[in-house]
């Protein structure tokens, strides 16, 4: 996974509302249509990053499954920059694709 | 990293476990929901997260501040190393404890004295202002009261100028009538200052005028000390020569500069000042003078200033400054005039704790150094396990820091004691040492010195010790290897103490020889059992010479007649009275030709009453002494001391020959009739000045001092004279009851005190040294045992060993001894305005402390060297 992507689609998957980091984990991989398997031991030090950054708050509740769990919840801050890190992202996405361009349809290593 | 989460580190670690527990479960869940049995479910989950504890580190690390941790981890451990070794770290703390508190303690007279702003507000600009004369000695001159008035005018230099003369004058109103210390100044004399009024107001430019009534302002420590205190003060009146003073203000605590006043007239108040003869006569210097210098200006420019001014002054007044006594103006600022009879004393001293400190640091660096040796084994197996260089000299830097800042703790304590012992002390030289006490910038000298201590003495073991290689872990017996370097270092330890402390050991000796000198001073008289007190008398009561006359002659009978008076005197002052200079005067000499460029000879003058010389003890060389006969109207006669004789009738009879004094017109010449021995009038470090003594009839006295011998403890009688004089007048304030002894010994306080510190720490320096001398060979000689066993087999003799250890030993002493002469060439140079009757390069002093360091560090390197001499070399040879 690239680098910084993860903190991004964390906070994205957070828009929707609070979450645990099971649940955030599971989001990602089933929108990304199982592409994108995040590492799920790497999540949890994402996400204390985040807090420490305060773009995302913590509070304990209760899981569907009724367990103790701990919540994450996007903050102002992490809102404004989650926008910002989409419009690059895109700026950045939409470069590379011009860089490629047409793709030969079994070439290259990937 | 924040330091809430750092402190946090425990209960966030608990909530990630707990977050991971949740998602594995979660995880689980779903697995088992998915058909997976559970066994593999949660193997899956497992393998799918990854391991729980790499991320709890993780988030551990992030949450850590690593030289934080380090630190910590560091001084837990050094906290336990000095625990196993309670000894060492007491005696390390106790040793750099003294040695920084003793220079904490020195550091807090320096700064209350040397680095505290002065209570004045112009402080940096104010100056002293005064007229000397190169030709007739050191002593300013005074201005006259026309002088102040041309330099106030004149000056380029100064933004204001203020006029000041001290007087005594006799106070009624208040509990008793008193004899106050009066300073009398300008009316912008505090505003020069740059003094508020802790009370009323200060004396203004208004109130120097003739017709302003008169006022007064009290000392702080007067209105303390007479009125406790009393707000209600002003407003309060008295009566000062016959007029009726009122109080308007009270001043702050200030230091007693120039003079310890109790109170402060006008100008225009004091009787002598305002008189018109005086404030005419441009040779009636009686004043001095404050100013303050304009921005940017120097003391060079306001010097040069003023000299060009005293220039124009000459040419318009010759008379006045004659070429012949070479009047120049000088000013000198305040802040030096407070402080530089202090500042030498005190840097010395400084210095000299200082080198103590360096002492003991150098002898716990030995120490420890020894202890690196012994654990150069458990250093080598840290390393081996991965500790790096820097590890282990950061962890005995840690230890060696411990120490010191527990040793900074004892410090001040020990400092805040030590100064409170060195205010009195201080007080001798400077009027300032109020202003010690131990403040924040004393507690940052403290941890700094501390901080310092512990990175001296930790640095060169730590060094060593981060240098230990993995072959001493090997049991080949090369338990040298990694030392070679720690016995080297030793050796220059040992080297560089003896250095220090032969510096110290000459300073103390200089100052002691010095002490000893001024103790076997003769000052000319016999100091036991004479009692003296100062007899001021009341000027506007005894106006007319016959009744000060008539006061004077009736004390002395009435106290003569006292049972336990062996004889009674009077005089112009108290001898070894150091709070006087002479009193000089051009005196002509009959027979010796005058030279009319030269001035006449300057002759140092003193009033005593007939029975002045008995009463002292001092011997009449020639002639007679003062007769009652020797009255108003007889023909005036005087004595001369020794050396006046000496000087201007070398191989002649001075009897009969005749001195005269004064000015042409009213010339009056007088017979010598007597020639006494030399006395030192103005301190036992004075040498006496060629001196001519009057009869106080014939010279009229104001101001006189009684002396009484007595047969027992002259103390005794100190109430009833007190009491014979209130009954003669019972306005007549008795004051500075003292005892000549009491005064000689004040007078020795200074240098003595000086002196037991300097071999305190001397002393101290020498025991440190010999403990680093003795130890360092004993460890040597433990470490040889076994080639010394050898030799010993192989033949050679105890006499050998002992030869061949000792010179080892002395080896780096007479390295340090050669090192120290060079230093102490230096060091004692600063000594010098501090001896007496020696110079710093004494070379006797400089052989003595040589041999008693020299002979003290023989006796310290017997005992390894004996040691050595006994080592059996079958069980030298047997143990390794």
């Amino acid at each position: 996974m690239l680098k910084g992507t993860l903190d991004m689609m964390i906070l994205r998957t957070l828009v929707a509302g609070d979450a645990h980091g099971h649940t955030i984990a599971k989001v990602i991989e089933r929108t990304s249509e199982e592409m994108l398997e995040v590492e799920q031991g790497s999540l949890y030090p994402a996400l204390h990053r985040l807090e420490d950054r305060r773009w995302v708050s913590s509070h304990w509740g209760v899981s569907e499954n009724n367990r103790k769990a701990k919540f994450y919840r996007l903050t102002a801050v992490g809102r404004k920059q989650l926008t910002s890190e989409t419009s690059r992202w895109r700026q950045m996405a939409r470069a590379i694709a011009l860089v490629m361009g047409e793709m030969p349809s079994e070439g290259g290593n990937e | 990293m924040s330091w809430r989460r750092f402190f946090r580190r425990r209960p966030a670690d608990a909530e990630l476990v707990q977050e991971i527990n949740l998602h594995l479960a979660e995880e689980i869940d779903e697995n088992v929901a998915r058909g997976i049995p559970p066994q593999e479910a949660s193997r899956r989950a497992y393998v799918k997260f990854g391991s729980p504890t790499k991320v709890r580190e993780q988030a551990w690390t992030r949450n850590s501040i690593a030289p934080l941790e380090t630190l910590l981890r560091n001084v837990r451990f050094a906290g336990r190393m000095l625990a196993r070794n309670p000894g060492y770290a007491f005696l390390a703390i106790l040793t750099l404890g003294l040695g920084i508190g003793a220079n904490t303690a020195i550091f807090t007279v320096i700064n209350g004295v040397l680095l505290r702003p002065l209570p004045y507000a112009n402080a940096a600009q104010l100056v002293h202002v005064d007229l000397t004369s190169a030709k007739l000695g050191p002593d300013p001159l005074l201005l006259s009261v026309q002088e102040v008035r041309d330099f106030r005018e004149q000056n380029h230099v100064f933004s204001d100028l203020a006029e000041y003369h001290a007087m005594t004058f006799t106070l009624l109103g208040a509990k008793e009538p008193e004899r106050v210390a009066t300073g009398v100044v300008s009316g912008n004399y505090f505003t020069v200052l740059g003094v508020k009024p802790l009370l009323g107001r200060l004396i203004v430019a208004s109130d120097e005028s003739q017709t302003a009534p008169p006022v007064l302002m009290l000392s702080y420590a007067y209105w303390k000390k007479e009125f406790n205190g009393d707000r209600n003060i002003i407003g309060r009146t008295f009566e000062m020569n016959d007029r009726v003073h009122t109080v308007v203000g009270v001043l702050p605590p200030l230091p007693e500069y120039p003079d310890a006043n109790d109170v402060y007239m006008p100008t225009t108040s004091c009787p002598f000042r305002s008189a018109p003869a005086t404030i005419a006569n441009r040779d009636g210097r009686m004043v001095t003078s404050y100013a303050t210098l304009k921005p940017g200006v120097t003391l060079a420019q306001a010097n040069s200033d003023l000299a060009a001014l005293t220039q124009r002054l000459a040419l318009q007044y010759p008379k006045s400054y004659p070429a012949s006594a070479g009047i120049a103006p000088l000013t000198a600022a305040v802040e030096s005039e407070l402080t530089h009879a202090a500042r030498p004393t005190f840097l010395i001293l400084l210095g000299a704790s200082g080198l103590v400190l360096l002492l003991a640091c150098a002898n716990l660096a030995n120490i420890a150094l020894s202890r690196q040796m012994q654990r150069s084994r458990e250093m080598a197996i840290r390393m081996a396990t991965g500790a790096s260089q820097w590890n282990l000299f950061s962890q005995l830097l840690t230890e060696s820091l411990l120490i010191a800042l527990a040793g900074g703790v004892l410090g001040i304590g020990i400092a805040a004691i030590g100064s409170r012992l060195l205010i009195d002390y201080a007080a001798r030289m400077t009027t300032l040492a109020d202003g010690i006490h131990v403040d924040g910038r004393v507690l940052l000298f403290d941890l700094g010195l501390s901080l310092l201590a512990g990175l001296l003495f930790g640095v060169l073991p730590g060094y060593v010790a981060s240098r230990v290689r993995l072959t001493s872990l090997s049991d080949s017996g090369e338990r040298t290897t990694g030392s070679g370097t720690g016995t080297r270092m030793r050796s220059i330890l040992v080297a560089s103490q003896v250095t220090i402390s032969f510096v110290l050991l000459l300073c103390a000796g200089l100052m002691l020889h010095s002490l000893y000198n001024l103790l076997s001073v003769d000052p000319g008289f016999k100091t036991a059992n004479v009692l003296s007190m100062r007899l001021s008398l009341n000027w506007t009561k005894y106006q007319k010479s016959e009744t000060s006359r008539a006061f004077f002659h009736q004390a002395l009978e009435r106290v003569q007649v006292l049972p336990g008076v062996q004889g009674a005197a009077v005089s112009m002052a108290v001898p070894l009275n150091s709070d006087m200079g002479p009193m000089k005067t051009g005196v002509l000499i009959e027979g010796q030709p005058v030279h009319p460029d030269e001035p006449l000879p300057q002759i140092d003058f003193a009033i005593v009453s007939p029975d002045y010389f008995r009463v002292l003890g001092t011997p009449l060389l020639a002639g007679r002494p003062f007769l009652a006969s020797d009255a108003v109207d007889a023909p005036p006669v005087v004595i001369v001391n020794d050396r006046m004789a000496r000087r201007y009738w070398p191989h002649e009879n001075p009897i009969g020959r005749r001195v005269a004094f004064g000015s042409e017109k009213e010339r009056k010449w007088a017979t010598v009739v007597g020639v006494t021995s030399d006395i030192r009038e103005y301190g036992l470090d004075k040498a006496p000045t060629e001196t001519i003594y009057f009869a106080p009839d014939q010279a009229g006295m104001s101001n006189g001092s009684l002396l009484v011998r007595t047969s027992g403890s002259p103390m005794y009688l100190a109430a009833q004279i007190e009491k014979i004089i209130h009954q003669i007048d019972p306005q007549q304030p008795v004051a500075d009851v003292r005892t000549i002894e009491q005064i000689r010994s004040a007078q020795l306080g200074t240098p003595r005190v000086t002196s037991v510190l300097l071999s305190l720490f001397a002393a101290v320096a020498l025991f440190i040294t010999i403990v680093g001398v003795s130890g360092t060979l004993a460890l040597s000689v433990a470490r040889r045992s076994k080639e010394i066993g050898i030799r010993i087999a192989l033949g050679a003799t105890r006499q050998n060993i002992l030869r061949n250890v000792l010179t080892r030993g002395l080896l780096p002493v007479l390295i340090g001894l050669a090192m120290g002469s060079l230093a102490a060439a230096f060091a004692t140079r600063v000594l010098a305005t501090m001896l007496f009757g020696i110079k710093p390069d004494d070379p006797s002093t400089f052989i003595a402390i040589a041999v008693l360091l020299l002979a003290v560090a023989v006796l310290g390197c017997l005992i390894p060297a004996r040691r050595a001499a006994k080592v059996d070399p079958m069980i030298a040879l047997r143990t390794e």
